[in-house]
């Protein structure tokens, strides 16, 4: 019933002489030495809390038996825990003793003074700014601070040790040591997981399911936010540094998509630092090797777009993403994207590859409202630079051609999203002008989009597009 | 009477060998056809009361030593949890006294092993508000344990005191008397020598107090004076701040109007600013100037007025509707402590904090990056350092003070002493002895010269810096005084004790005029609004209370902190803002005015019960799809916002004039 057995009280009771214990007085004795435990311990507490400590040290109960009047146990002042070692004697019960290391006296005097330990600083950080906290490494993340307050709050039943340890979830890699300044120390396995990861991804002998599995693991496992900014880091070189690779450029997006897609990364503050790479992919002079690039645009243009356009198209759509997800917490992040977009759109002296990634740049990401905002305006005068090139059946042909396309194709977004929207109904405006004969609107619609893009458009035979065309043509005119 | 008569029957003996149930039997069948309804419903009772062999169960429980108490309480906790809702948080008050005492007599009559089996049966029920006296309780299992116990002895020694309603206090004694001989004559015994029932008028409510809160007057207090129970008349007491000599302000004032024409182009003057917010003239509630001995003033303490004005007038405002403004938090990480460091001080300027650590030494560090210059030339040699060590205790340092003046520092330390250090040559000036018990706590007064102490000898003292003897010894609290403050006008000392109360000291008379009673473990740190009307304190239970000093009442409590030690709590300047830091890693902001029907106070006091009604006050977890500043908040609608840190426990949270809050902290790298 008591924790402390009447056993051991005669054990005592022998080493110091008193041979027949009686079994009564040995049970009584075992209680009251269970008490007195409790009494050290209370004691012990005490100091334990006023140390602002949460855990038990030896020399709490040094204190807290000089306070009680007992003499104070010696030899037991140690800041590391106590090992415990087991003996058993026969078949009696175990005993557990203190383990002491013997020492050799020759060695410990010829062993090298132990180093200082380091000298207690301090370092100052704001920890909020009326009243937000600032993302900087001093700082956990919002989602490592999502977990702590996840975990804090609870535990009813656990003691104040347990809820301490429980605040630090033991399963993910993130509990990295932090060194003053903030130094990150990377743990071995995931500075192994940095240099797999990278490897697989960027090298080309790599099979494609190898790559996958290595994308998927980015996508989804928790724990790798210590390696973020070193995936951050290594896009951006990458890109800069591997221009002339489709290969490694499109792998780069791959990368940056993953990323984004991992929940469990607080990837906000790096946005920025991500966006030159995706816009680098997206309006780049030349994407990969000029050979590729002049091969595929000898080739027949119609039976086999250049990879580069396929690229700039996966960036455009990794855009969106990040507009999406990221255009309401930061303001200024769309309207600098859109300007840049904008800038090599309207700039004539741009290659076409480029006025090809702006196109649809800023289709991704103003949506409809870029479209016929920026886009339907300029289509007109923009045909003025493509429109030689169509005719002139030289090596930009196929350049000039795809930029059309995708004038098209975003001037299509119009109608899609119209239908949508559902002003049909409302107005009860019927889908082509009422008196006008086809020729008439297509005229109409020429003198908006220009001769090309008209005629494109037009040869599409949608009329709710056309409608759609003219209606916001009609807005800015 | 009428039972006489059934046993006075003719023929009970006649029948002696037929069994006891038959003849029961008979004599019912006997009686009812005689009509005597009364008597015969008197026997059925009896009866029943009997086993087959018709010896009587429990016809006394008194005989019954081993397990009385255990019938008794189990007897009346089945009562208590069939009676009406209304009535059960009333009585469930009742069950932890009279748990703890049958307890103790089983202990005391030497029933070892039913007292333990009683105990690991019934603790559990009370575990929630009471885990810290149980954890003490557990350990008493011999006869002369109870004598030597200071809680037992505290328990024995003293009445707790329970309220009750007059409806519900008439119901239980009733109930106890109806059922005297199944137990109820035990639990009238132990309510007759160790509870003072208190009969409240009011009704009894169903919604009143949560649960693992004690009730506003529960427990025992030891000497009441200054309680807030319903009808006790309390001391008078003056929150208003202490007024400044006329001369002294006369000088501030001069010293302004020149700051003023030095130039500066500030909206608001330095003058007007002082007459605004600063001044303190004699007023209804304020004290006489010479309730308070204090030195003259000199040109340091007019430097510092004009300081605190300045101060004042760049403050960030934290006020406004509908909930104050979040403060700025400046966070001082402290490395390589070993977790060693004990205790932190802010001075009221934020540009030096003190640390006292585990090793005996007092440290000082320079935060503003200028050296530490001693006025000593030899002490600066090679160069003033950014930092300085004082040695001079022989124990860890449990508490330091940095005076408002920044010329001084207290600390105080296992050692029973209390130190007085120069902060200009940084050197031991005076060591103050007088406790007998290691000192947890020290505190400086907010104009200096005095201060206070708290001690594990279960008092706390008032001293002065030029006098090595204590003037005042503030005794009443029935165990370790924890932690110790001023009321902004000097005029007041509360203190916060193990025993669970926090008592307001009078510095002059030395009396106790308020006792706040209601936390469920030792209280850890206080605070004071500036304007001296509100307190907060937290302790070991994780539970933030905030008081109104005037009535003594308690207006809320806050949780927020999970189970873990909070070590420091602080008011901005204006009271509307409260910051806690703990054990648990975080800063936590609290809106003071939600839910105390303060005028500021934008929600209705609907509202707030309502939320309380709401119970365990823990948001749903695992839901991924809520947002992560949302998770970030606790259901608690006073609680504005959490600032987490990197596994740094924090030692110390203190506005400073300008509404900045600093923080101190360790970092705990190896922390599991």
């Amino acid at each position: 019933m008591s924790l402390w057995n009447g056993d051991t009280i005669k054990d005592v009771s022998e080493s110091v002489g008193v041979a027949n214990l009686n079994e009564d007085v040995a049970k009584n004795l075992a209680m009251d030495v269970e008490y007195r435990i409790h009494q050290v311990l209370q004691e012990a507490l005490k100091f334990m809390r006023h140390a602002r400590r949460t855990t038990l040290g030896t020399q709490d109960i040094s204190n807290a038996l000089r306070v009680l009047d007992v003499e104070p146990l010696y030899g037991y002042e140690s800041a590391r825990p106590l090992r415990f070692g087991e003996a058993s004697l026969g078949q009696a019960q175990p005993i557990f003793y203190v383990e002491d290391d013997e020492v050799d006296f020759e060695k410990l005097i010829n062993a090298p003074l132990p180093k200082v330990p380091r000298d207690v600083t301090f370092t100052g950080h704001w920890l909020a700014i009326e009243g937000v906290q600032p993302a900087i490494p001093q700082n956990p993340t919002p989602s490592e601070a999502a977990r702590l307050s996840e975990t804090t709050p609870k535990g009813a039943s656990s003691n104040t040790t347990l809820s301490a340890a429980s605040t630090l979830n033991p399963t993910t890699n993130e509990t990295v040591t932090i060194k003053p300044l903030v130094k990150h120390v990377l743990s071995k396995e995931l500075q192994l997981y940095f240099e797999r990861i990278s490897t697989s991804i960027t090298d080309e002998s790599t099979t494609d399911t190898i790559r996958n599995a290595a994308l998927a693991s980015l996508r989804k496992d928790p724990g790798l936010h210590q390696l973020l900014p070193y995936f951050v880091q290594f896009i951006s070189e990458k890109t800069t540094h591997g221009l002339r690779s489709l290969f490694t450029l499109t792998q780069m997006m791959s990368l940056t998509h993953a990323l984004l897609e991992n929940d469990s990364f607080f990837i906000e503050p790096y946005v920025s630092s991500l966006i030159p790479p995706i816009l680098t992919c997206l309006i780049g002079k030349h994407l990969g090797s000029s050979s590729s690039s002049s091969s595929s645009s000898s080739s027949d243009p119609h039976s086999q777009t250049p990879a580069h356009y396929a690229l700039r198209d996966f960036s455009a759509s990794l855009l969106k993403l990040v507009c999406k997800r990221f255009g309401d917490s930061s303001h200024t992040l769309k309207p600098r994207l859109t300007r840049t977009c904008l800038k090599h759109f309207l700039d004539p002296a741009k290659p076409l590859p480029t006025h090809y990634g702006s196109i649809i740049g800023l289709a991704a990401i103003g949506g409809r409202e870029a479209v016929r905002v920026l886009i339907l305006p300029n289509t007109k005068l923009y045909e003025k630079v493509i429109h030689p090139e169509i005719e002139d059946e030289g090596p930009r042909k196929s350049e000039a051609e795809m930029c059309l396309s995708a004038l098209v194709g975003v001037i299509k977004q119009l109608e899609e999203e119209e239908e949508g929207g559902g002003w049909k109904g409302k107005n009860g405006v019927p889908p082509i002008m009422p008196g006008a004969s086809a020729e008439e609107v297509k005229a109409q619609l020429i003198g908006i989009l220009g001769e090309l893009v008209g005629e494109e458009v037009w040869k599409l035979r949608r009329e709710a597009l056309v409608k759609a065309v003219i209606e916001a043509g009609g807005m800015k005119v | 009477m009428a039972s006489q008569g059934t046993s006075a029957t003719p023929g009970a003996g006649a029948h002696a060998a037929g069994s006891p149930q038959a003849l029961n039997q008979i004599v019912i069948e006997y009686l009812s056809k005689k009509g005597y309804a009364k008597t015969e419903a008197m026997l059925r009772v009896e009866s029943a009361h009997t086993d087959h062999e018709g010896r009587p169960i429990l016809s006394n429980l008194d005989d019954q030593p081993g397990v009385k108490y255990q019938k008794a309480y189990s007897h009346l906790k089945n009562w208590i949890e069939n009676s009406l809702d209304i009535y059960k948080p009333e009585l469930r008050r009742l069950l932890f006294p009279v748990f703890v005492h049958s307890f103790l007599q089983l202990v005391k009559e030497g029933h070892t092993k039913p007292s333990q089996s009683f105990f690991a049966e019934h603790s559990v029920e009370h575990a929630a508000a009471h885990a810290d006296d149980l954890m003490k309780l557990k350990a008493i299992s011999l006869p002369q344990h109870i004598d030597d116990d200071h809680l037992a002895r505290l328990y024995r020694e003293n009445k707790y005191k329970v309220n009750f309603s007059s409806t519900t206090s008439n119901l239980l004694i009733h109930f106890l008397e109806e059922t005297e001989d199944n137990g109820g004559r035990v639990i009238l015994r132990i309510i007759n020598d160790h509870i003072e029932m208190k009969t409240i008028i009011g009704r009894p409510t169903m919604f009143g107090e949560e649960e693992g809160i004690l009730g506003e007057d529960e427990g025992i207090a030891g000497h009441t004076s200054g309680h807030s129970e319903s009808g006790a008349i309390l001391p008078v007491i003056r929150l208003g701040p202490l007024p400044m000599p006329a001369d002294f302000m006369a000088d501030v004032e001069d010293e302004l109007r020149e700051e003023d024409a030095a130039g500066g182009d500030f909206s608001v003057g330095l003058l007007d600013e002082f007459h605004k917010n600063i001044k303190r003239e004699e007023s209804e509630d304020s004290l006489m100037r010479g309730h308070l001995p204090l030195p003259p003033y000199t040109g340091v303490d007019i430097e510092r007025e004009v300081r605190l004005v300045k101060e004042s007038r760049e403050k960030m405002k934290l006020s406004g509707a509908p909930a104050p403004a979040l403060p700025s938090v400046l966070m001082y990480t402290f490395h390589n402590t070993n977790d060693g460091l004990q205790c932190v001080d802010f001075s009221e300027d934020g540009t030096i904090a003190a640390g006292g650590f585990a090793e005996s030494y007092v440290r000082i560090f320079s935060l503003n990056g200028k050296p530490l210059v001693s006025i000593i030339p030899t002490e600066n040699f090679p160069v003033a350092p950014k930092t300085r060590r004082l040695i001079g205790h022989s124990g860890p340092i449990y508490g330091v003070s940095i005076s408002p003046d920044k010329k001084y520092i207290l600390s105080c330390s296992e050692d029973k002493s209390v130190r007085l250090w120069s902060l200009d040559t940084y050197t031991a000036l005076v060591s103050y002895k007088g406790h007998d018990s290691p000192v947890w706590d020290v505190r400086f007064g907010p104009y200096g010269h005095y201060f206070a102490t708290a001690s594990h000898d279960h008092t706390a003292r008032l001293w002065s810096c030029d006098h090595i003897y204590p003037l005042r010894i503030f005794a009443g609290h029935l165990d370790d005084v924890d932690t110790v403050i001023f009321h902004p006008n000097s005029a007041y000392v509360f203190t916060g004790s193990t025993d669970k109360t926090i008592r307001m000291w009078d510095v002059q008379t030395g009396n106790s005029v308020r006792l706040f009673t209601g936390h469920t473990g030792p209280i850890m740190a206080l605070t004071i609004s500036p304007d001296g009307k509100w307190l907060a304190s937290t302790g070991i239970d994780s539970t933030i209370m905030l008081w109104d000093i005037a009535n003594g009442k308690r207006l809320k409590i806050m949780r927020g902190h999970g189970k873990t030690s909070i070590y420091s709590l602080t008011f901005s300047m204006e009271g509307t803002i409260l910051l806690s830091g703990g054990a648990d890693n975080t800063v936590r902001c609290w809106d003071v005015a939600y839910g105390t029907g303060a005028p500021t106070a934008e929600a209705p006091e609907g509202a707030s019960a309502t939320a309380a009604a709401g119970g365990g006050g823990m948001l749903p977890s695992g839901d991924g799809t809520t947002k992560t500043n949302e998770r970030m908040l606790d259901s608690r609608p006073d609680h504005l916002q959490a600032f987490y840190t990197k596994r740094s426990p924090v030692y110390r949270v203190q506005f400073t004039h300008k509404n900045l809050c600093l923080a101190a902290s360790a970092n705990m790298p190896n922390a599991p």
